[in-house]
């Protein structure tokens, strides 16, 4: 360990706190990554999807029994567990999506919350915690590890942060280029006029599912790596990061929700060190999003009416 | 017993509740002892009758470990109560079982598993296990020690190591962990902070949460540099087999002997009974904790004279001296106290090539508290140990 100490942030030595800053972006990258996925679904549906963590669970245990009990290669196995993210959240979207589509905001989010419990209840009977074994779904680029400022830093929370970063810049552009893009942004604004004004409406919310469902697998596939253990509840609960970026970001804006799930990450993971305020830190999504909610909601006018009659 | 022949007389009924939550299986020692009474059943059971072991798994939910319990006695009717383990149900059901003359042989986790006359466990369970760990680290020289525990036992199962710290003069550190565990890397980084080059960082924690702390320990790069210290669950072959960086680097308190057939007969028997009874349970602590249950039950059982009750059951458990087995450092025994620490004794043990060879051998468990002086001072008292 480093003896010579630069200098203390808030009474810890900052050679102390390098490490938590580097895990804390890399959470909060695979926090950033499923909320942008959370807010392109939503900004081109309306259904606040919280089986993201569920199925990502899901297809991280697919790929785990894949390597474990087959012969399959690793690139198929992780190949797998990304699809079955776009396949699984497509399906429930053709499915129960045109249902859904009239119906209160908080109503499709029930309905993804249905998805989350079947999958979770799956993943308990098939995949039962116990025999005292634990699962791992270790990525190659863990082994690779680099000093960087002196602190070792993984090729996998690399990636994390820089797929973050390559998500949000191409979905991004994607929305605001492509033909998709622009009936997606449409379909955010208006669902009846956008359909009305001949959009393949169906197509469109298709695609959406299917490309939210993949930065959910993705997610699913980096996370157990970090976590050093597959644990389906853990990665179930996944979604409260991510749903707390996606509401820094307002449900509508990719940068903000990833600087929010950057802050998140980094949040969470910075203030481990301090021993009086480190039971708290399964809180921090919550109170960032709250503030980030006050803060981005200082000027709104509210306007209350009351019917006469 | 010994017939060869399958008992078919009117089965003996016993039961038994274990715990299972995401991050902790405690069903194994059930499972070895059910493993055990099948194996009793296929060689003429209990002077002819067969033991039907009955079962139940407990999600940690206090009102769940009553209500399993007295459907064991009251409905199910069972004479005794063998092969539990939980965080919480010692606590739950010790007044209930007192209060029906059962005591119960099982492997224990909480404080009241050790200070209520409801149960004898064949463990030492994780405090006194702790602090074995904690005194094998002393002795190898460390000057701190960082040591986590699920939360939910942590005050009890911590506090020896910290009572064995300040009698020492070692800095002891307790980081309480929620299980799930969600971020092992950065818990294992505020230990290693705290302990330092060359000290000790202590994990109690069963084989499926461990593994998460291991990991981050190789991809942190941080196995050689402090001495690592571990209650019994992790030793085992799967683990040392997963784990070859962390060879020579453990010093991992095993409260029974080590898992090896070669040990003895007891050790011999336990594997060939896993073999043929239970071929998906690998042979580790908890199995060795659940074979010393039937066990144990079983001469209880064969010591009755006249009809099997509840009664008749529970002061023939009451009557255990100077059992006997290779898997314990010293016999094993019951007796009428108000409460039992059997096993007080025990061994310090390594991974080496995938196997788990012997540290050191048998020594006693410090006697941070007074449990473990009055428990020494009864065994001499009441010859229990022969």
């Amino acid at each position: 360990m480093s003896s010579v100490l630069a200098f203390s942030v808030f009474g810890v030595d900052w050679q102390f706190i390098k490490p938590f800053i580097v895990i804390g972006l890399a959470f909060g990258g695979v926090y950033a990554l499923s909320g942008v996925g959370l807010v392109v679904l939503y900004r081109a549906t309306g259904v606040l999807n919280i089986a993201f963590g569920a199925i990502g669970a899901a297809g991280a245990l697919i790929a785990y029994w894949l390597l474990n009990h087959t012969g399959c290669p690793e690139w198929l196995a992780f190949t797998v567990c990304v699809a079955f993210g776009g396949v699984v959240n497509l399906a429930y979207g053709m499915v129960f999506g045109p249902a859904f589509a009239r119906r209160d905001p908080l109503v499709k989010m029930m309905g993804t919350l249905g998805l989350a419990l079947i999958l979770l209840g799956i993943m308990a009977w098939m995949a039962p915690v116990g025999g005292a074994f634990a699962r791992f779904l270790p990525l190659p680029s863990s082994q690779h590890r680099y000093a960087i400022f002196g602190t070792s830093v993984s090729l996998t929370q690399i990636i994390s942060i820089a797929l973050a970063l390559v998500l949000t810049a191409g979905v991004s552009v994607f929305l605001r280029v492509t033909k998709l893009g622009t009936a997606m942004r449409a379909l955010a604004n208006d669902r009846e006029i956008t359909a009305t004004l001949g959009v393949p409406v169906r197509r469109v919310e298709a695609a959406a599912w299917f490309g939210s469902g993949l930065a959910c697998g993705a997610a699913g596939l980096i996370l157990p790596d970090l976590l050093t253990s597959l644990d389906y509840s853990a990665l179930t609960f996944l979604v409260i990061s991510s749903l707390a970026a996606a509401l820094i970001g307002r449900l509508s804006s990719l940068w903000w929700t990833m600087i929010g799930g950057l802050a998140v990450g980094l949040a969470q993971s910075v203030i481990s060190p301090y021993a009086s305020i480190s039971a708290y830190r399964s809180a921090a999504p919550f109170v960032l999003a709250i503030v980030a909610l006050l803060y981005l909601s200082r000027r709104r006018v509210v306007t209350i009416s009351r019917a006469t009659g | 017993m010994g017939t060869g022949k399958k008992a078919t007389g009117t089965p003996i009924k016993i039961g038994g509740i274990d715990m299972l939550i995401p991050g902790v299986d405690f069903t194994t020692v059930g499972k070895v002892a059910k493993a055990y009474f099948d194996c009793v059943n296929d060689n003429g059971g209990i002077n002819g009758h067969p033991v039907k072991y009955i079962l139940y798994n407990e999600q940690l939910n206090p009102a769940q470990e009553a209500a399993l319990a007295r459907k064991l006695v009251e409905k199910d009717k069972v004479v005794g109560i063998v092969g539990n383990t939980s965080f919480a149900e010692c606590g739950t059901n010790a007044k209930y079982y007192a209060s029906k003359g059962f005591v119960v042989l099982g492997a224990g986790v909480q404080a009241e598993c050790y200070s209520t006359p409801s149960f004898a466990e064949t463990n030492m369970g994780p405090r006194y296990s702790n602090i074995g760990a904690a005194q094998a680290l002393i002795r190898a020289g460390v000057k701190k020690i960082a040591i986590a525990t699920p939360d939910t036992i942590s005050a009890y199962a911590d506090g020896g190591v910290v009572q064995l710290g300040k009698q020492k003069g070692v800095e002891v550190k307790v980081f309480p962990t929620h299980l799930p565990v969600t971020d092992a890397t950065s818990q294992l980084i505020q230990m290693y902070q705290f302990a330092g080059d060359g000290n000790g960082i202590l994990i109690d924690f069963t084989p499926d949460t461990a593994p998460a702390f291991m990991k981050a320990a190789i991809a942190q790069g941080i196995v050689n540099k402090v001495k690592w210290g571990s209650s019994t669950p992790i030793a085992n072959t799967f683990m040392a087999a997963q784990f070859p960086e962390f060879d020579g680097h453990l010093w991992i308190n095993q409260e029974f002997s080590n898992v090896d057939p070669s040990v003895g007969p007891d050790s011999a028997l336990m594997f060939a009974i896993l073999k043929k009874y239970a071929p998906k349970i690998a042979p580790q602590a908890f199995s060795q904790m659940g074979y010393m249950d039937g066990k144990f039950a079983t001469h209880a059982l064969l010591s009755i004279k006249g009809a099997v009750t509840a009664a008749s059951y529970n002061a023939a458990v009451k009557g255990l001296k100077n059992q006997k087995t290779d898997m314990l450092c010293k016999p094993f025994y019951v007796g009428s106290l108000s409460y039992h620490i059997p096993n007080n004794w025990d061994i310090t043990v390594d991974y080496k090539g995938g196997n788990v060879v012997v540290k050191e051998k048998c020594f006693p468990i410090a006697p941070v508290d007074n449990s473990i002086t009055q428990t020494r001072k009864w065994e001499k008292q009441y010859h229990l140990q022969g």
